[in-house]
């Protein structure tokens, strides 16, 4: 008797040459097609957003917008809005297609679940980063912050997105297991608004909070991108040990994410979980 | 008679039962909004103070309780919108709302007024358990008067009224969640405008009163800390205002979900989109 071997879902063996990137531009030229879809959306949010900075700074300004806790929240902002965007894009994101069925259909492919999940970052990615930049860019020119705009701040800009990626990524993966995740999104990314220095810069807050908003997603990227904005130099960041601690948080956040994820997904392929239940 | 009975006691049982496995939500949310408002209380204003690099953490109970006044109602319409926007969601995504709209009943009833009712239900149960957390922080001085009952009426009304407004939004466009967020966020800061925490310009004043939730929070400010009756027909916080707030937000509410809902009907995009 010959036994022939069936190539499982998620076999590299059983992939095409070219399979990998072919996946990986699918899975996220779907996102970015969904993202254009929703461009009205996504445009009012931009202005809503930029509004709603503009009224807290307003309220803590004691009726005026101070140039100084501008310049020190712009970059919360900047962090919160990618941050928020790839939580509840990505929770949102993956609902629908749980709810539609067709999580339950890619995955039958024979294409690796972390490609999938590649694809999908790297669109939650671009979706976050345009109204980032959209709104930091107008605020930059309209309030013209006193800001030292050097190369090292691009460090702690990539690091701050590949925080809230992992942040993204756990929020999608609890998706997958907890069913009112929806409104959970919204109470994760207030708390991230308001401890993540958009409000106010996090060294303000009695210490036992400031220590607690540290564990935030974007808190420390924050603070090293303010430091680096004031000139200061990412050596200040590092002596100072806040990109140390970032660098530790992105390594577990992202690593968290992803691992909560790949379970997530395994337990519902094996439980049925990708489709409603 | 009786089926219209049922239908809506199902619909609020079905309501609660989605609040009851909603309770890690909820055991994340309450206090998260607690510390919110009380760390919120010595920021407002501190502009200065916060450019110097220092902040006074005091809690200040007056200071609280007018903030509670504001917020109170703002999170009732958190509450009301963010549910009914998740829950409509899932049935549109799942096709289950595809479902409801074959039943003989009218679709006001099945698709919208047992969702709000429920969801009501739930969110007065959690404003006052949050009333209860903060003042379990600091003392909060209020006037407790039945006249309050006249704004808090309207504001629920009102209330209604936007939750409809959203589940028109969702029925048409679904993942409208980031629109969603920022509107409420904005109803906040209007709703904290409407208090004589600080001095704003003529102009912001004049938005603020468009939002729904402004005029109730200024009249129930009058009620339960200046002092005042609820009799006053004008200004911001005044009878007239009130109504016609809470009445032109429910006309708007009804209208857009009808005619929302009839267009995604006529795009067959209830549940397949």
């Amino acid at each position: 008797m010959t036994a022939i071997p069936v190539p499982r879902a998620g076999d590299p063996a059983a992939a095409p040459p070219g399979f990998a990137p072919r996946v990986f531009a699918a899975e996220a030229g779907k996102g970015l097609r969904l993202m254009w879809r929703r461009r009205g959306v996504i445009i009012s949010g931009i202005v809503v957003n930029g509004l709603m900075y503009l009224m807290i700074q307003f309220f803590i300004g004691g009726g005026h917008l101070p140039l100084p806790v501008l310049a020190l929240t712009l970059p919360g902002l900047f962090a919160f809005i990618i941050a928020s965007t790839a939580a509840l894009q990505g929770s949102g994101g993956i609902a629908e297609e749980v709810n539609g069925g067709t999580l339950e259909q890619a995955h039958l492919s024979p294409a690796r679940p972390s490609l999938l999940a590649a694809g999908r970052l790297a669109a939650l990615t671009v979706e976050g980063l345009i109204p980032a930049v959209v709104l930091a860019v107008a605020f930059g020119f309209g309030y013209r912050p006193h800001w030292v705009i050097r190369p090292d701040s691009l460090v702690p800009l990539a690091l701050i997105v590949a925080d809230a990626l992992g942040y993204g990524l756990l929020m999608t993966a609890l998706t997958l297991r907890v069913a009112s995740i929806g409104a959970v999104v919204h109470v994760f990314n207030m708390t991230i608004m308001f401890f993540g220095g958009m409000f106010i810069p996090v060294a303000l807050f009695p210490h036992g909070i400031e220590i607690f908003a540290r564990f935030m997603p974007t808190t420390l990227g924050t603070e090293v991108l303010n430091t680096t904005l004031a000139g200061r130099g990412l050596g200040a960041a590092w002596s100072g040990g806040t990109l140390p601690w970032l660098l530790v948080h992105v390594v577990v956040l992202a690593g968290l994410g992803w691992v909560t994820y790949s379970r997530a997904l395994r337990r519902a392929r094996r439980e049925g979980g990708l489709s409603p239940r | 008679m009786t089926s219209f009975l049922t239908a809506l006691g199902n619909e609020v049982r079905k309501g609660l039962w989605f609040a009851w496995a909603e309770r890690l939500q909820i055991s994340l949310e309450l206090p998260f909004f607690t510390v919110f408002i009380l760390l919120l209380g010595p920021m407002l204003g501190a502009g200065h103070q916060i450019a110097a690099g220092h902040l006074s953490w005091t809690l200040n109970g007056g200071r609280i309780s007018l903030l509670m006044i504001a917020f109170v109602p703002a999170m009732f319409f958190y509450f009301q919108a963010v549910k009914l926007f998740w829950r409509l969601l899932g049935e549109i995504q799942s096709g289950t709302i595809e479902q409801v709209y074959l039943s003989p009943l009218p679709s006001w009833l099945v698709a919208a007024a047992g969702r709000v009712a429920a969801a009501l239900i739930e969110t007065l149960i959690l404003m006052g358990v949050t009333y209860a957390l903060v003042s379990a922080f600091v003392t909060l001085h209020f006037h407790w008067t039945a006249a309050a009952l006249v704004p808090v009426a309207f504001l629920i009304l009102t209330a209604i009224g936007y939750s409809l407004i959203i589940a028109g939004l969702t029925l048409l466009w679904k993942r409208i969640q980031l629109l969603q967020e920022t509107t409420l966020l904005l109803l906040m800061v209007f709703a904290i405008s409407a208090l004589p925490v600080l001095a704003v310009p003529g102009w912001f004043t004049g938005i603020g009163r468009v939002f729904p939730a402004t005029a109730g929070v200024a009249s129930l400010y009058g009620v339960m800390l200046g002092h005042r009756g609820v009799t006053g027909l004008w200004g911001t916080g005044g009878l007239i205002w009130v109504a016609v707030t809470a009445a032109a937000y429910l006309a708007a509410g009804i209208t857009t979900f009808r005619v929302l809902e009839r267009a995604t009907k006529a795009r067959g995009t209830l549940s397949a989109y």
